[in-house]
């Protein structure tokens, strides 16, 4: 089972990658809901280096005031379970990226003045791999990283 | 149309607890149904969270977030009675909205 999901993952970045054109092209609008400022080209990034890149965090340096908190060995990769809480003052925005997914940044939120900088999500992940947490504030980037096994991929099937 | 969403608002001293369950394929485009057949991506784009008509919190969201997405976050300065509003956005420019008021938890 693992094997086919594997294939159909491969064989489906074609169709993925044409719907993230699409997106990227401004042809479907976010409209109403508020234009939210994110660069929607780095959610078609296929490494997290190039999505770290395009969301203008390559240079982020390690934090240990940013709190992720992710089962160690993650049954079920459909949905993972992470919490976040930065500490680090005048957080802005969190992004996760899920380094081997086959499009490695899953998530990003904005803290307007108001919001506490910390959330829960449930994330996919398609295999075993290394968990990245972007905080920004002021301009500047910082972030922690954990691994987090995978033993059912929850991407393809 | 989906599933309404599910929202929970409580105030605890001045801090508000929202969690928000937003029923939605989030198909990542990826898979393939029984026959073979791929199934198109689907998937929540935009999240904005309002307190009292303020957006407070915006979210860009992938492929990645879990089927029918479960968040939680946290406000301050928040009193019972307060409103609060969430709506989303998908790839297929299909929308969905709910409003809450804070309650005493």
């Amino acid at each position: 089972m693992m094997q086919k999901g594997r294939r159909d993952f491969l064989q489906a970045f074609g169709n993925a990658t044409l719907v993230a054109g699409v997106l990227g092209a401004g042809l479907l609008k976010p409209g109403s809901a508020r234009a939210v400022e994110f660069n929607r080209a780095a959610f078609d990034a296929k490494t997290a280096a190039d999505a770290l890149r395009l969301i203008g965090a390559a240079g982020a340096e390690a934090s240990r005031d940013i709190l992720l908190k992710v089962p160690e060995v993650a049954e079920n990769g459909a949905a993972v379970p992470i919490e976040v809480v930065s500490q680090i003052p005048g957080t802005t925005r969190l992004s996760v990226l899920v380094d081997k997914n086959p499009f490695p940044l899953a998530l990003q939120f904005n803290f307007a003045a108001g919001a506490t900088p910390r959330f829960q999500a449930k994330l996919k992940m398609a295999e075993t791999s290394r968990l990245r947490i972007v905080a920004s504030a002021a301009g500047r980037h910082y972030t922690i990283f954990r691994d987090v096994r995978v033993t059912v991929g929850g991407c393809g099937e | 149309m989906p599933d309404p969403i599910k929202l929970r608002a409580t105030v605890k001293g001045n801090e508000g607890e929202v969690r928000v369950l937003m029923p939605h394929p989030m198909e990542s485009g990826l898979r393939h149904d029984p026959s073979g057949q791929l199934i198109p991506a689907h998937y929540i784009v935009s999240v904005v969270l309002s307190l009292n008509g303020r957006p407070v919190i915006e979210g860009a969201l992938g492929t990645a977030v879990s089927a029918n997405p479960l968040f939680a976050f946290q406000l301050e300065g928040v009193k019972a009675g307060d409103r609060l509003a969430v709506s989303w956005v998908d790839n297929k420019g299909q929308r969905g909205s709910a409003e809450g008021v804070f309650s005493a938890a």
